[in-house]
């Protein structure tokens, strides 16, 4: 039976908005040594007018109307169709218009930004056609209306994060990383391939309407295989345990790629998925379940291997998974609303940090190792601030927008009934607190250690970071852009970063809650017997026990007095566990890079030329009457054209004579 | 008359070239791609047409009956843009015996999928060996190769004839591609089934039988290469889907269960031994295997819908397989080597170059957007909805094998850092990216709506289907 999802009509400026970034990145692609600098001008302008086209479909994305059998939320926009049940089209409603507007909103300050930070780079307009290319590819995923369409978008964002990550394509840790990423993320397309395989075989239809109508008809197990399935493609997008080893590795990116795709908007996309199925999950609790322990742990190990790094970005990026974790572990237990609130001022303050630290290192020259700051707060006041802001919101400070958000979520694990995933949320947090000012202190308090030979600090292989850091050099000269193209933004995101989450003020009332009223499953539920204000107590207590440890370990009065020596011990005391990071990547490497190489090196060096071509030689041709009949007809290609055609015309008289003989 | 030019042109053509006496290379290019675009007109204006002269009427009847059908239309197009791009593209020595070569080639070919007599198409089969053949001989003297791809693909054949004439002898006529009336039956029809069958894995290849062809994949040069693996390897598939699946259909599905773990074995295999080649030609020849198991695979799960992706993917892998062939000529030609452990940066100088090999590359690895994606998905969706969920499953594993033999082999060749003694030549010309053109566009066409493909429903691939759906007839 078919369904409808939004009002079918034609929306020019859906069609818009989609398709600018796409027009942009082709414009620039084509003539970016003709355009040089105009080339980041363009490719803002193409997402701020997306931006604008977004906001102006506002309407056509909130509209409600009663249609045949049930209100119909948003937008629908039909498009083209491969086969009978493979339709495609675009869908605005408020979930998509979140997304959408984060995509091009966050993405055009981040564009803004990477005119500043990208100035001097030699492969300017091939970022900037990039970038567009991925403001597309994102806006495909979160607008098609069926699986497949997710799913292309779903690919094509995973090209355009290859695209980027390897952006500095001379560099052989960039050209891994994005390799690593890609394949990692092809692995969680497979995924949904083969959820989209059980899908049509069941419903015979791609469309997320014909398969949220039909959920009923879905036997348990079949429902809870397809939840899976699309599982291990949200997992491997959005860097949850065990496929989150690509992301930190991701970091090879320049800073504003780290910023947009690898914080605000494509790592949430699995965030995103779980919502867009809430009435595929809502109505399987094992399903349900699985998401929201997968998200718990990876919200705790990206927390714990936060507290380890060194490498600035690499704190963000760890913190990054911690905070996914949150997203999925909300929605996983079926807090929709608080899950995607999390994604929604993550985005803000997270895209801030990376921002942030963006400008550290940019000011640093390309320095990333946080050993190697201290005593920035005076150099980089502005910067200090931004950072200051995004810690205090992602670590949940009351006012901040983190802290509606993330307490949205962790009371929602207990009103849904998960106590264990609830402690963890709350252990989570105190962490989160620990390490975000550990980065704090160390990078902006006490004084420079820029100047501190590295091994005194404890870095293992400066020679290496020294490496990474020439090659950099190479990309940013001495002519920087304007400053207000990169403070600008930042300071722009400030404002929702402090201010995004009192959208959720007000409880059942408040504008977030009217905003989804028509998007999400309501069931009705007991209420705990912690009450939601005593949750934020707990919550802030832990946050302030692990801003005390931080304090007490990197900004007393001592701790910064021997600092050197502190970050010395530090490092060499860290445990293998941690610098190793659980040894996902060793095992990961184990398991199926080594094994396909073994299968690989035995079929093509041992069966291939040994079994089967030994067995060919044996049976049917001997190898010297193979060489004879080589030498003999090697003389004259008249010779060959001759066996040929006797060899074939005897043959075919030899059979029509026993065959003419069999039949008379 | 103008569906028999499709085959008489190349031909004639092509012997002119083999006799001339001019060795202007612009002239036997602008001669050969000519002729290849006359051929892309001819084909679509002729579509339905057909010609036919009585042959032989004892021992059975045969004639000379040339005409499209529904499937091989497409076929026969993508033959003429192959051919159209690697004329194009070839810069060889002796270019005009070499075009006028590969001008045979295309008109044996086209008359392979033309054939609308089965005996015909047995003369044809053969007849395209030798044009291969005398390039491997020709062109770098890969004397065994040559013969080993001569000798399997032969072999090949002499079973075809024989499966022919045993066909002929049963039903007294091989004037029948293309027919849905016709139906063979009786104790000799496993026979001829198995001949027929030999010829079409050889040729397609699947394994065990494919060890003839990384050789060839990477001994014969790039612009042949190119139409053999892109257009000859779906002469066995064509086979299939026009012989056995239309005159056959109860000893194809007798049989599937064979031909499902061939396909499996074959697209694992190939997925496997890809990622660990260093030869990018060989990369590309056993990433080959992986992708014509998986049709095999599709044909075998008697599914409509997988048969409507397994077209659609012959096409595809014909036009991101040629174009990779290509680029990679392109490369080789100029730095004079294909190891993967030799090359490396050369994208930093040549950026055109290295955004050709992308694509190519990415349309090969099933990337979201190009039409090697929709013929993968449907593919996979009917072999799911056949009830083959096992080899579903394991037909996911090349997915990911492939991104990664497909990114290695670009990253290889484009990124990295520069490699000091490796020449530093010019970018991609205009010509050769004319070359790449028709196919990268056909790719993006076609991955974004394939809908011309997937909404045929005439001849002989209606009655296909609908036996596929009773399950016989």
């Amino acid at each position: 039976m078919h369904y409808q999802m939004g009002n079918s009509g034609s929306y020019p400026l859906l069609l818009l908005l989609w398709l600018l970034p796409l027009a942009g990145a082709i414009v620039i692609w084509a003539f970016g040594p003709q355009l040089k600098r105009l080339a980041g001008a363009l490719g803002s302008a193409v997402v701020g007018a997306s931006f604008v086209a977004t906001l102006l479909s506002w309407h056509d994305g909130t509209q409600s109307v009663a249609g045949a059998g049930a209100n119909l939320v948003g937008a629908h926009q039909a498009l083209v169709s491969w086969l009978p049940g493979f339709d495609f089209g675009l869908l605005l409603d408020p979930l998509s218009l979140l997304w959408v507007c984060i995509i091009t909103g966050v993405g055009f300050l981040i564009h803004v930004y990477s005119i500043g930070y990208m100035y001097d780079d030699k492969a300017f307009a091939r970022f900037f056609a990039f970038l567009n290319f991925f403001v597309f590819a994102m806006l495909t995923l979160v607008l098609s209306d069926n699986f497949v369409g997710l799913l292309v978008g779903w690919g094509l964002v995973g090209l355009a994060s290859y695209f980027l990550i390897g952006f500095w394509f001379e560099k052989p840790s960039a050209v891994a990383a994005a390799r690593k990423a890609f394949v990692i993320n092809v692995a969680g397309d497979v995924g949904i391939m083969f959820a989209i395989f059980m899908i049509v075989a069941s419903v015979h239809s791609i469309a997320f309407g014909d398969v949220f109508g039909n959920v009923g008809s879905l036997s348990t197990p079949w429902l809870l295989a397809i939840c899976i399935c699309l599982f291990i493609g949200a997992a491997a997008k959005s860097a949850q345990v065990p496929l989150h080893t690509w992301l930190p590795d991701a970091m090879e990116g320049p800073t504003p790629v780290s910023a947009l795709i690898h914080a605000a908007t494509m790592v949430t996309a699995g965030v995103y998925l779980v919502a867009r199925c809430a009435p595929l999950w809502s109505q399987n609790a094992d399903a349900q379940l699985l998401v929201g322990i997968i998200g718990g742990i990876t919200a705790l190990a990206g927390a714990i291997l936060g507290c380890a790094q060194w490498d600035i970005k690499r704190i963000l990026a760890y913190s990054t998974m911690s905070q996914i974790g949150y997203m999925i572990m909300g929605v996983g237990v079926g807090a929709y609303e608080g899950g995607v609130a999390h994604f929604f001022t993550h985005a803000f303050f997270k895209a801030q940090l990376f921002l942030g630290s963006g400008l550290i290192i940019h000011a640093l020259a390309n320095e990333q190792d946080v050993r190697r700051m201290g005593g920035l707060m005076k150099k980089l006041p502005f910067a200090f601030v931004a950072m200051l802001v995004g810690v205090l919101a992602i670590c949940g400070i009351p006012g901040f927008s983190g802290s509606f958000s993330k307490d949205a979520v962790i009371y929602g694990t207990l009103q849904h009934g998960h106590p264990i995933l609830y402690a963890i949320g709350i252990l989570t947090a105190g962490l989160t607190a620990y390490y975000m000012f550990r980065l704090l202190f160390v990078t902006f308090f006490g004084s420079y250690r820029g100047d501190v030979d590295p091994s005194d600090l404890g870095i293992r292989h400066p020679e290496l970071a020294g490496t990474a850091h020439a090659a950099h050099d190479d990309h940013h000269g001495e002519h920087h852009a304007p400053a207000w193209l990169m403070n600008v933004p930042v300071g722009i995101l400030i404002v929702p970063s402090i201010f995004a989450g009192w959208l959720l003020f007000g409880g059942e009332h408040s504008p977030w809650a009217q905003f989804f009223a028509q998007q999400f499953p309501h069931p009705t539920l007991p209420t705990p017997a912690i009450s939601e204000l005593t949750t934020t107590l707990i919550v802030l207590a832990c946050v302030a026990v692990g801003i005390g440890v931080a304090y007490a370990r990197y900004a007393t009065a001592a701790a910064q007095a021997d600092a050197v020596e502190r970050l010395r011990g530090e490092s060499v005391r860290m445990p293998a566990l941690l610098t190793n990071a659980f040894y996902f990547d060793a095992a990961l490497d184990l398991l199926f890079v080594r094994t396909s190489q073994l299968f690989g090196t035995i079929f093509g060096r041992l069966i291939d030329p040994q079994i089967i071509d030994g067995a060919v030689r044996e049976t049917a041709f001997s190898a010297q009457w193979l060489g004879t009949l080589v030498r003999s007809f090697q003389t004259g290609l008249v010779r060959a054209y001759a066996f040929v055609l006797v060899i074939g015309v005897a043959c075919f008289l030899v059979y029509y004579a026993v065959i003419s003989g069999g039949l008379h | 008359m103008l569906v028999l030019s499709l085959v008489l042109v190349p031909i004639v053509a092509g012997f002119v070239l083999l006799v001339l006496r001019n060795e202007n290379p612009v002239m036997s290019r602008t001669v050969g791609a000519l002729v290849a675009a006359f051929t892309f007109g001819a084909a679509i204006a002729a579509h339905g047409q057909e010609w036919s002269y009585r042959w032989l009427t004892r021992p059975f009847v045969a004639s000379f009956h040339i005409g499209d059908t529904a499937i091989s239309y497409w076929l026969v197009l993508l033959l003429a843009i192959c051919t159209f791009c690697a004329i194009l593209a070839a810069s060889v020595p002796r270019q005009r015996a070499f075009v006028g070569q590969m001008l045979l080639l295309e008109g044996a070919m086209m008359g392979l999928f033309l054939a609308r007599d089965l005996l015909l198409f047995a003369l044809f089969w053969d007849l395209m060996l030798l044009p291969v053949f005398f390039v491997l001989l020709g062109w770098g003297e890969h004397v065994a190769t040559a013969w080993r791809y001569f000798i399997y693909n032969f072999a090949g054949g002499l079973f075809l004839l024989l499966a022919t004439a045993a066909f002929g002898a049963l039903y007294g006529s091989t004037d029948v591609i293309g027919r849905s009336d016709v139906h063979l039956a009786g104790a000799w029809v496993p026979w001829i089934f198995w001949g027929f069958a030999v010829a079409f894995l050889v040729k397609t290849p699947v394994w065990p039988l494919h060890t003839w062809m990384p050789l060839t994949y990477s001994d014969t040069p790039s612009p042949m290469v190119a139409v053999v693996s892109a257009v000859q390897s779906k002469g066995g598939l064509y086979g299939f889907i026009a012989i056995g699946m239309a005159f056959m259909p109860e000893y194809v599905k007798a049989y599937a269960p064979i031909l499902i773990v061939l396909g499996v074995i074959s697209l694992l295999y190939g997925a496997f031994v890809a990622v660990t080649q260093n030869d990018a030609k060989r990369v590309v020849a056993y990433s080959s295997l992986s992708h014509l198991g998986l049709i095999v695979v599709a044909l075998a799960s008697l599914n409509a819908t997988a048969l409507q992706g397994a077209l659609i993917y012959m096409i595809a892998h014909g036009l991101f397989s040629a174009a990779l062939f290509l680029v990679l000529g392109f490369v080789e030609s100029r730095e004079e080597t294909r190891s993967l452990v030799r090359l490396g940066g050369i994208g930093a100088t040549n950026p055109r170059l290295a955004g050709a090999l992308c694509i190519a590359a990415l349309a090969a690895l099933g990337l979201p957007g190009l039409a090697g994606f929709v013929g993968e998905l449907i593919i996979l969706t009917g072999i799911f909805q056949a009830g083959l969920t096992w080899a579903a499953i394991l037909a996911l594993i090349p997915i990911v094998l492939a991104s990664a033999y497909m990114l290695r082999l670009f990253q290889g060749i484009m990124n990295g850092p520069q490699v000091p003694d490796l020449p530093v030549r010019r970018d991609l010309g205009w010509l050769e990216g004319l070359a790449l053109a028709p196919l990268v566009l056909a790719l993006v066409v076609l991955g974004v709506n394939p809908h011309a493909l997937t909404t045929f429903d005439t001849g002989a691939y209606n009655a296909v289907a609908t036996t596929l759906q009773g399950g016989t007839r």
